[in-house]
């Protein structure tokens, strides 16, 4: 995969969300490139999770405007569904298709978007499995996977669209502590052959080792941006250090 | 010894007189026939009805469209519900089909499938409210529009979920249109009260007619017992 790093993919523009008078997002913009990991912190409640899930409209604006490769997806013409095509999304909890088998959840949207046709979209399926260390598991059904084989599973579902972008919504929150790593482990590797990510995790390992940026929301603004170097080793918005310090 | 020997040479004369003779046991089947159209056609008409009221509530509720047709189906729900089944089949027979020469059994399995179809869209109401709001997210996220994300991820789940329910609303249909004499239909319960009128005796009529009924019901728990046990297996190896 070519790694244009100065082409803009996502460009958020002043972005508002509230909630009745609750305003979680408070006028947040930035530019998200190709091959960019982009790690989003902050703590419970700041409105990294709310911004995360704007980026693919899962949450609708209030105010502000996201471009997504050039085309403005807040705009109600757009066909939002088109687009999230080509935005991965992994959740907290995984939310795979209890009703279907690994490997049908994994074919599911290619086929019934009729991106793929069934055979294309069983072998991308066996090829993600072995990608992400599950090849013997596709004819199982979700409930009898452990919480870390459920979000590489969930993993491969959404990479099963070729997206541009991956989204990570707390990948490892909800995972028995000797299951994070196998995720992480797995977000590396994505990171590596230079896949686009935005992740919100509290995991400031992963943060410093594969985050090209690392962005520090609170209040619904970002405070802070910089390379995972100087973000950590030089924080300089007093809340920022405050967190660092409760965290690392 | 002899009572005993009487006792059952009584059943025996009972049960020739009731349903052999004058070859009864025919009205009973030619009932248990029209309860079973009715109850086919008003099952049918029950999940069509049920469906689409529950498809149109739910969307209304996540996404605040449907608005008039939301209303609709509002007053269809209450009505329905707040209203006896007797009077239901009565307004449908003598005021609304009065001057139409309709078949009976249409008339009937309208007004139950009408009927039924309030309970069903309420049952798989709570079953599409009972999916995980993350499992819609999921399906969109991958780019499904609402109706995909609908028919292929929320439904399947939400069925497997109200089948019981579902059934149990059936078990009650079929007991429901015994009430169909009313508008002169000679179902099974009707055709019971047929024999009495010729025989003067109302036990073996009203017993056989119960029985079937009864076996009606333990065949249809039997079924959906076992297509509910395959669900489920289905989903655990």
């Amino acid at each position: 995969m070519s790694v244009n790093k100065n082409q803009v993919l996502i460009e958020v523009q002043g972005l508002e969300k509230a909630f009745g008078s609750n305003q979680v997002l408070d006028g947040i913009s930035t530019d998200i490139c190709q091959g960019e990991v982009v790690v989003i912190i902050g703590p419970s409640g700041s409105g990294k999770s709310t911004f995360l899930r704007s980026l693919n409209l899962l949450e609708e604006p209030t105010g502000g405007k996201i471009l997504f490769e050039g085309t403005d997806i807040t705009d109600s013409k757009v066909d939002i569904n088109r687009h999230r095509q080509k935005i991965g999304m992994v959740f907290q909890q995984f939310n795979l298709f209890p009703h279907k088998t690994v490997k049908e959840n994994i074919m599911l949207a290619p086929v019934k978007l009729k991106l793929m046709t069934k055979e294309e979209a069983s072998a991308r399926a066996d090829e993600l499995l072995k990608r992400v260390g599950l090849p013997e598991k596709a004819d199982t059904y979700p409930d009898m996977l452990s919480g870390g084989q459920k979000q590489r599973i969930a993993i491969a579902r959404a990479l099963a669209m070729n997206p541009d972008v991956m989204l990570f919504d707390e990948p490892t929150s909800a995972l028995d502590p000797e299951m994070v790593g196998e995720v992480l482990e797995l977000m590396k590797e994505l990171a590596n052959s230079g896949m686009t990510m935005v992740v919100v995790t509290h995991e400031m390992g992963f943060a410093k080792e594969v985050a090209t940026r690392v962005i520090f929301i609170d209040d619904g603004k970002i405070q802070e941006e910089n390379t995972p170097e100087e973000f950590f080793s030089n924080p300089k918005n007093p809340r920022l250090k405050d967190f660092l310090s409760k965290v690392l | 010894m002899d009572k005993i020997v009487g006792f059952f040479k009584n059943l025996a004369d009972g049960f020739y007189f009731n349903f052999i003779e004058d070859d009864r046991y025919i009205w009973l089947l030619q009932g248990l026939q029209t309860t079973l159209e009715i109850t086919i056609f008003a099952v049918i008409l029950g999940i069509i009805i049920g469906f689409i009221v529950a498809i149109i509530r739910s969307a209304h509720d996540k996404t605040g469209k449907f608005k008039v047709l939301n209303i609709i189906c509002r007053v269809y729900l209450t009505v329905i519900r707040g209203t006896p089944t007797m009077i239901q089949i009565l307004f449908m027979s003598l005021v609304v089909f009065r001057a139409v020469p309709l078949n009976k059994v249409i008339v009937g399995g309208l007004s139950f499938g009408i009927n039924s179809g309030a309970y069903v869209a309420e049952i798989v109401r709570s079953g599409i409210m009972s999916i995980d709001q993350g499992q819609t997210e999921a399906g969109r996220s991958l780019g499904l529009n609402y109706s995909q994300t609908m028919r292929l991820i929320i439904m399947p789940q939400a069925f497997k979920n109200v089948l019981p329910a579902l059934v149990n609303e059936f078990i009650v249909l079929i007991k429901e249109t015994s009430i169909v004499g009313y508008i002169g239909m000679m179902d099974l319960t009707k055709s019971a009260m047929l024999i009495q009128s010729r025989t003067y005796d109302a036990t073996w009529p009203l017993v056989a007619a119960a029985a079937i009924y009864l076996a009606l019901v333990l065949v249809l728990t039997y079924l959906m017992n076992k297509l509910e046990r395959r669900l489920r297996t289905n989903e655990r190896k």
